[in-house]
């Protein structure tokens, strides 16, 4: 019987892909040592993020890899990268730390390199104590983002401003950080928990499929004539949007970005298109073919948010309704920044689910056993998220003379909460267990998501500068 | 619940103590919280820009159903107060049974219970006592409290840890009512308000932030305050000497920084900002005399104290502008910032009775410099600075931080501690020898459980056999003395 399964197997070890990611991690870190070495200093906080950066993607490339190939070394030599990317992330941790002169909590781009660091730390934690190899395929593209991020974050050392020089902040802040990871681990876990449970793919697909259509038909809704998009006109000075008259708000129109969007929505109704027909037919080259529409749609949607990063961050366009050109700028176009982003992540969580394969069946703990190590995380970022809100309570009171002010971020973080003891009564009390509790704790982390990054930058708030 | 099961209060009740409407209640705050976040909220923003993002008509609706006060609206509140009142509904209803079970464990299985239970073993004994002994002792090592069960005609041992993980889920559902407590007194009786207090002066009034004004029964001094900058120019600290004054004495003194506050008689008074009052405190000049003769004199000028410069001659700040602009012929200032400043010295003559107005810089038109006997260079400026408190009393807040660490420990108990039961009977098996029936419960983390209880089983095995092989020579003499 084994050696059956031996036979069916290709022989190929996988050494290609291996040598490939080598090469390029070699190759990437060989011209950053170029550049740097010009300049004399070799190991400071930027370099090292990029090192970071560097393995984590390498690591990344390889976790994909075994996903869709389940050849094993490949999770060895990723795990390995893992380590030398964390090496290089807490060096840069320490940089800052020492540069600063306090701990890297600050700030959202101090705050995003201790999630980073946290979370792959998890990863190899996941990996090791609990078997769960491929875990990295989830965490560490969530990880590579996050590095991504801070390279667009400026990164001066601030002095802290008087309200954030508090044991208090610190202690608020490592909790969330320890709580965020927790949470982003329980989804990875849940992700793989689907991938273990055999769910049926082609709902998902038709479901992400309606998502992207919604989103991308929402963002048409600001079509213009000859292909371009309007969006809200942003007053950089005063921060807030220009306003024509009461309640009327001012908008620039983006040339040819319209075409685009329409472009992409095509691309992400034609998996929904396919998945009809297949229904009707029954035949199952049209799902093999929505599945390839579904990478041509994330490719595309990423084309799209590269292209209404880069004209929408800065740059003045004409208006419609007045005369000159006006700037604008992502804060003022929240719902489509977060409409473009979420349409990618659906994607890509799809993406995720058609990697199922038997091998990598074979790599993971049994579905029951990945519940249960969701829920068991969970019941370590609940308690984290308890007292992560209670420390910035305290503090808030040592501060402004107020525990509880129901300023958006406080608000967010109190949902978060909510939706996790949701989870748990669901769990406890009514037995919610497998599927449903994968959902919930997917939908946790997307809420976990929003508060970190969707309230700093969509919502005004006290928590403006963190 | 005594009387009709059909009643209308019973029917209450019961849709108040399910989970579901918990859940449903939960779902209802979330919605309603997140939209709270989105649309612009009263007191936070000002009246202007919520007229300048929202049309007349959308605001007005908005403003009817409460929606930019949300966490202050009435049904706001009710619902928490729903979302308490089914958390101790629920509480209740399910409490007599959990504490049945907490008070009274079950402590001598019966024979279906025994059948029923899934982790169970069965190790065989020689006697139904050294059985017992050897699971008592192995009970006692793993530090389960072994007690001996007597009934009628059978023995038993029962063993548990951890029985307050039972309760856990009550005490964190109090912990959280306890929390609300606090939020409920401090939304009746607390209040929050800010006061300005410019240096060396007193108040014991501030504004509160619904507008009225709140006289307290003591007064605040602020002796001094001030703000240390970063190299860059930031600000790196605000602080404020202040003293506390009742009935004239003065009875607590303290600075405070930005996280470190001033707290008498349950008031707590915050820095919370730092500016200057646009006065001036005093001014510092080098003067000369006019036709050059004499020393230079280093000056101090004080804002209404004249200054004899000689015999026959005084100084005094006529006027200070903190940021000065000429227009029309006026001397305007355009703000309280010491931006572009100007002060207006009169220089009179006892004598003569002449006064002549120095202007520093030389406004055209004003200035008659030239006419005054002393020349002035201003050197330094010192402002008088005022310090910003924000003011609150929170007399809930201790429940709150009480809650907060009952919630903690709660929480921890509720996830990490397992609570274990154990037992062991000497039963006879279905063949008819004598073995020791161990069983063994856990109310969570079950598949450690199992490892835990294998592990158990095997320590009484052993220790059954080493038992048994120590009172072998005792059996065989009994024997062969039969």
């Amino acid at each position: 019987m084994a050696r059956a399964r031996v036979e069916q197997q290709p022989a190929a070890t996988g050494a290609t892909l291996v040598v490939m990611v080598g090469l390029g991690v070699a190759f990437l870190l060989f011209m950053a040592f170029l550049n740097v070495v010009k300049s004399g200093n070799l190991l400071n906080e930027s370099n090292l993020l990029y090192a970071a950066l560097i393995f984590y993607t390498g690591a990344g490339t390889l976790y994909l890899g075994f996903g869709v190939t389940g050849t094993p070394s490949y999770v060895r030599f990723a795990s390995l990268a893992t380590w030398a990317g964390l090496l290089a992330n807490t060096g840069a941790i320490a940089h800052r730390w020492y540069e600063a002169g306090h701990p890297p909590f600050a700030s959202i781009y101090e705050m995003l390199l201790s999630f980073v660091w946290t979370l792959a730390v998890l990863t190899l934690i996941a990996e090791k104590k609990y078997g769960v190899k491929v875990i990295g395929t989830v965490t560490m593209p969530v990880a590579i983002v996050g590095v991504v991020l801070m390279q667009l974050l400026r990164t001066e050392v601030h002095p802290l401003v008087p309200a954030l020089q508090s044991t208090w902040l610190h202690v608020h802040v490592t909790l969330a950080m320890l709580a965020y990871a927790a949470c982003a681990l329980s989804f990875a876990l849940a992700m793989m928990f689907l991938i273990q449970d055999k769910m049926k793919t082609e709902t998902f697909l038709a479901a992400t499929s309606l998502f992207g259509v919604a989103t991308y038909a929402g963002v048409l809704t600001r079509f213009e004539k000859w292909g371009g998009l309007s969006v809200a006109a942003w007053n950089p000075q005063e921060k807030s949007e220009i306003f024509l008259a009461k309640g009327m708000r001012l908008f620039v129109v983006i040339p040819d970005l319209g075409w685009l969007m329409l472009l992409v929505l095509a691309a992400v109704a034609a998996p929904f298109v396919l998945y009809l027909v297949w229904r009707k037919t029954d035949n199952e080259d049209f799902i093999n073919i929505a599945n390839r529409a579904v990478f041509v749609s994330i490719l595309l949607q990423v084309l799209a948010l590269v292209f209404f990063l880069a004209r929408a961050r800065d740059g003045r366009y004409g208006s419609l309704d007045a005369e000159g050109l006006f700037s604008t700028s992502l804060a003022a176009s929240p719902f489509i920044l977060s409409g473009l982003v979420g349409g990618i992540f659906v994607s890509l969580l799809y993406l995720l689910l058609l990697w199922r394969r038997t091998d990598l069946e074979r790599m993971l703990p049994s579905a029951e056993e990945l519940d249960r190590i969701t829920y068991k995380t969970i019941a370590i970022a609940f308690p984290l998220l308890t007292l992560m809100i209670a420390a910035g309570a305290y503090w808030a009171n040592r501060t402004w003379g107020s525990y509880w002010s129901w300023d958006p971020k406080e608000t967010w973080a109190a949902i978060t909460w909510l939706v996790y003891a949701g989870y748990l009564h669901m769990r406890i009390t009514r037995g919610w267990r497998g599927r449903r509790a994968a959902y919930f704790a997917i939908l946790g982390f997307a809420v976990v998501m929003f508060t970190f990054f969707g309230v700093t930058y969509l919502l005004p708030g006290l928590h403006a500068y963190a | 619940m005594a009387g009709n099961l059909h009643s209308v209060p019973h029917k209450i009740w019961q849709t108040l103590s399910a989970i579901k409407t918990g859940v449903i209640l939960l779902i209802v705050v979330v919605i309603v919280s997140a939209a709270g976040t989105v649309i612009l909220q009263r007191p936070v923003t000002d009246p202007d820009e919520m007229q300048r993002a929202y049309s007349p008509q959308v605001l007005h609706i908005l403003d009817g159903f409460g929606l930019t006060d949300i966490f202050h609206a009435w049904w706001f509140v009710t619902l928490l107060v729903l979302v308490s009142l089914s958390i101790v509904a629920a509480s209740i209803q399910r409490f007599p049974n959990s504490w049945r079970y907490y008070s009274r464990p079950y402590k001598s299985p019966d024979e279906t219970f025994r059948k029923a239970l899934a982790t169970q073993a069965q190790i065989p004994i020689g006697d139904e006592d050294s059985g017992l002994v050897a699971a008592e002792h192995v009970f006692q090592r793993a530090g389960l409290r072994p007690e001996r069960m007597v009934r009628e005609s059978s023995l038993s041992l029962f063993g548990e840890r951890n029985r307050i993980s039972e309760m856990a889920v009550y005490i964190v559902h109090a912990s959280l009512l306890l929390i609300f407590l606090g939020g409920i007194v401090d939304a009746l009786y607390g209040w929050r308000g800010f006061v300005a207090i410019p240096g060396g002066e007193q108040t014991a009034q501030l504004q509160l932030h619904d507008g009225t004004v709140r006289t307290l029964p003591f007064a605040v001094r602020c002796d001094a305050a001030g703000q240390d900058n970063y190299a860059d120019g930031t600000p790196k600290k605000w602080w404020s000497k202040l003293a506390v004054l009742e009935d004239g004495r003065e009875v607590m003194r303290k600075e405070i920084v930005v996280n470190d506050p001033l707290v008498y008689k349950g008031v707590r008074f915050y820095q919370s900002s730092f500016g200057n009052t646009g006065k001036v405190d005093k001014i510092m000049f080098t003067v000369t005399q006019a036709n050059g003769q004499g020393a230079v004199k280093e000056i101090a000028l004080g804002a209404d104290e004249p200054l004899p410069l000689d015999a026959d001659t005084t100084v005094r700040i006529a006027d200070f502008i903190p940021d000065y602009v000429v227009r029309d012929g006026q001397v305007y200032t355009r703000s309280a910032q010491v931006e572009n400043p100007a002060v207006h010295l009169v220089v009179e003559s006892k004598k003569s009775g002449r006064a002549v107005n120095v202007w520093l810089p030389p406004i055209p038109s004003f200035e008659q410099n030239s006419s005054s006997p002393y020349r002035f260079e201003a050197t330094d400026l010192q402002m008088v600075h005022f310090t910003g408190l924000q003011v609150s009393h929170e007399p809930g807040q201790w429940a709150v931080w009480a809650g907060v660490i009952v919630m903690g420990l709660g929480l921890c108990v509720v996830f990490y501690l397992v609570h274990m039961r154990f037992w062991a009977v000497p039963v006879r098996d279905p063949r008819g020898r004598l073995v020791l029936w161990v069983g063994g419960t856990a109310n969570k983390n079950k598949d450690v459980f199992e490892q835990r209880f294998r592990k158990l089983v095997q320590q009484i095995e052993s220790e059954v056999k080493v038992q048994s092989e120590s009172c072998a020579p005792a059996h065989a003499t009994s024997m062969a003395g039969d």
